[in-house]
């Protein structure tokens, strides 16, 4: 298909839009125009090397697979799906530059992929600044949903809070009230060791002590030594990523999974799979299992391995899970705004429900159109003692309806940005 | 007698952590003696050991050829002996081609061996990366080595015992081969004036040589010991060349005993400070190295050495 502008009016139109964007008082980012045979371009900002490389990956399978269905489908709006990837890092300052680079100059339509807290608040801030929407997948500090939610940004995964309030009762009654913390020492381990701290003491803990884990240790001893001396009933890790892998094979090795017990707010696929079942323990929180028995999940696990039959993840995750439904939900939402345009699309998520069934999940969920965090059926796993495949790791042990777990803290601290003050982007 | 009970196990664990520290600076140290080459390239050649370890024990670790299937039908143990003895092998061959391009930049400012170095780590970890991918990979080790064991009514790991007793053994064979055989002599001459072991007839070219496939060859069996408990991924070898840096500096440049001496002082601060303050764990060896240095520039037991041309 040819276009009716020519190369040259493109460029001096191009070129009055990009100077007039930059020089005058306009708060619009629009690009020459929005033709129907131009792609939606989105941005995938998934780590792939650092901390949290595996899980970066992971969930970019799955956004990969959703574009790649919804354009099987037909695209949306008439328009297929085209992605651009680009490495953050698990850093937030590289996090900030992609965002930025991909906003000014690939000029993609949205922004989708986070793991590390700390790169989804830089690419959020840097989103907001444009209007771009951008969701943040997997990252999970509640901050991010609260104080530093914004306006464009929709935050994917369950946050340590939503963990901690489905997990910390529980543990209190069955384990013991002497608790200590171990606090990745990162805004989201801080963040969620905070927020375990106040709901656990709410239901009676006493936090003895914690511990601060500096990003990157790969030699726990000295930790494990100070827990086993302070003899904690529970210890609550906020630990994740790589460094979680090596603590917690520092863990099992020292026999230390039984006794104390722990509670690992959160476990994400990619930092357990391929390490055997053994290397589970404890309790702790996802948002889904590929052996839920629910409809559609074989169908997704099946689809999944016929698409990335070469990964050493052979099943799907929470990861790869909250990256594809992300994925799906903005198809979704732009058809329902019928427009790519941020202000439209913003409001076609906001307290948008999504049915149990569409998301393999047990309850519905929502978005909150105050935090716009997606609330979400919340899972409570421990080792499975009898595993029916090798990929069978976890049991499932309850699941909390998405309204129990609401973090009431995060709505109190999020303030999102007026529509008025929300730049209109549209690509 | 509280204070005792308290620190006691922490001090022990950083005993431990310190030996393997020493293990790992030793043939970064050989290396700076005899060539006067800071081998920046240590870390990755580190790293390198411990990804070929991986590829010798784990049947999905980077050797998927069929013809291969028999020996991974062999137990755990047997595999992992084959990578202790045959992974240090074959990297000592990458270490001995990083020596031949080396050559050039002998006699000339050390500038020059430390940019070819800085540039080997780089191609050394791209190279892993693209074989091994970029996530994490761990290494399995026999059950024997596995496991805890109750000291004081604590748990230690029974595999850092093991390594630790590698580590001195390793140490001693090492302290016992500079001392008792006449490669070791060649060695420590070579370590002291290069050129007057050259007058006396010795093939320095080739004693260069297998220095560097020795230390490297080290390097590799450092980083097969310490993959069970640090972890494999590409950059794993910043976590080994810095400390060794540190640990030959405070030790003293070209001091054996200095080496290890400062790998178990530096072992039992990060050990410390893991336990009683974590946020400073990973800077408390460079303090404690700046304040040594403050005190004694050349390090505990050092002599004037090639960083002071």
């Amino acid at each position: 298909m040819t276009s009716g502008i020519s190369r040259r009016t493109l460029l001096v139109n191009g070129a009055l839009v990009g100077g007039a964007t930059f020089f005058g008082p306009w708060r619009h980012h629009h690009v020459y125009a929005q033709r129907k045979d131009k792609p939606i371009l989105i941005g995938l900002t998934h780590d792939a090397s650092g901390q949290f490389a595996n899980s970066g990956q992971d969930e970019q399978r799955g956004t990969i697979m959703a574009i790649e269905e919804a354009n099987a489908r037909g695209g949306v709006l008439g328009r297929k799906l085209a992605y651009i990837t680009a490495d953050t890092e698990t850093t937030p300052a590289t996090g900030s530059r992609v965002a930025e680079r991909m906003i000014t100059r690939n000029e993609v339509a949205f922004l989708v992929g986070a793991i590390q807290s700390g790169v989804a608040n830089a690419i959020g801030q840097v989103a907001q600044k444009y209007g771009c929407v951008y969701f943040n997948t997997n990252s999970s500090s509640p901050t991010e949903s609260g104080k530093d939610c914004k306006r464009v940004k929709f935050v994917w995964d369950g946050s340590g809070a939503n963990f901690a309030l489905a997990a910390a009762d529980n543990a209190v009654r069955t384990f013991g009230k002497r608790w200590q913390l171990l606090t990745n020492d990162y805004v989201w381990g801080h963040n969620t060791s905070k927020a375990t701290r106040a709901i656990a003491t709410r239901f009676g803990a006493q936090i003895i002590d914690e511990i601060l884990v500096p990003v990157g240790t790969r030699d726990f001893s000295p930790i494990l030594l100070k827990v086993q001396q302070a003899k904690p009933d529970v210890v609550a890790a906020a630990v994740g990523g790589d460094d979680f892998k090596v603590m917690r094979q520092e863990v099992v090795k020292l026999g230390l999974d039984q006794k104390p017990a722990w509670l690992n707010n959160q476990q994400d696929w990619p930092d357990v799979y391929g390490l055997g079942i053994e290397a589970v323990f404890g309790v702790f929180g996802t948002t889904w299992y590929h052996k839920l028995p629910l409809p559609g999940v074989t169908d997704l696990v099946r689809r999944y391995k016929q698409r990335w039959p070469e990964t050493r993840i052979d099943v799907p995750g929470n990861v790869f899970y909250n990256g594809y439904m992300a994925m799906w939900e903005l198809v979704r939402a732009i058809e329902r705004a019928g427009s790519t345009n941020n202000i439209k699309v913003i409001k076609a998520l906001e307290g948008h429900r999504m049915s149990a069934r569409d998301r393999l999940q047990h309850h519905d969920a929502w978005i909150d159109p105050e935090t716009h965090h997606v609330q979400q059926t919340v899972y409570l796993a421990g080792r499975n003692d009898k595993p029916t495949d090798q990929t069978d790791y976890f049991k499932i042990l309850s699941w909390a309806e998405p309204g129990k777990v609401r973090d009431p803290e995060s709505a109190k601290t999020c303030k999102l940005q007026s529509y008025e003050n929300t730049p209109t982007y549209e690509q | 007698m509280d204070l005792l009970i308290t620190l006691g196990p922490h001090l022990l664990n950083g005993l431990a952590l310190g030996l393997l520290f020493a293990l790992v600076a030793l043939g970064f140290m050989l290396i700076i003696g005899v060539m006067e080459v800071i081998n920046l390239a240590h870390g990755s050649l580190f790293a390198l050991g411990a990804y070929v370890a991986v590829a010798l024990v784990t049947p999905d670790g980077g050797l998927r050829l069929a013809a291969l299937a028999p020996y991974f039908g062999l137990p755990i143990p047997s595999r992992f002996v084959v990578a202790l003895l045959l992974a240090p092998v074959l990297v000592a061959g990458v270490g001995m081609a990083l020596e031949v391009c080396l050559r050039r930049t002998y006699g000339r400012d050390p500038l020059y061996g430390l940019l070819l170095t800085f540039g080997a780590a780089l191609v050394l970890e791209e190279l892993i990366r693209l074989v091994w991918g970029p996530t994490e990979r761990f290494l399995p080790v026999p059950a024997a080595i596995t496991g805890g064991i109750t000291v004081g009514g604590l748990i230690y790991s029974v595999y850092r015992f093991f390594a630790s007793a590698f580590a001195v053994a390793m140490i001693l064979l090492l302290w016992l081969f500079l001392q008792r055989t006449r490669y070791g002599a060649l060695i420590k001459a070579g370590a002291h004036d290069s050129e007057m072991v050259r007058a006396l007839g010795v093939n320095l070219p080739r004693l260069r040589l297998l220095v560097f496939a020795f230390g490297t060859a080290l390097a590799a069996v450092a980083g097969i010991v310490m993959a069970p408990i640090w972890g494999v991924r590409p950059h794993v070898g910043v976590d080994a060349v810095v400390p060794a840096f540190v640990v030959i500096v405070l030790g003293g440049v070209g001091s054996f005993w200095g080496a290890v001496i400062a790998g178990l002082l530096v072992g039992m601060v990060v050990g410390i400070t893991g336990a009683f303050a974590t946020a400073w764990s990973l800077v408390s060896m460079y303090i404690l190295l700046i304040v040594v240095v403050t005190i004694r520039g050349r390090g505990l037991l050092g002599k004037k050495s090639v960083l002071e041309r």
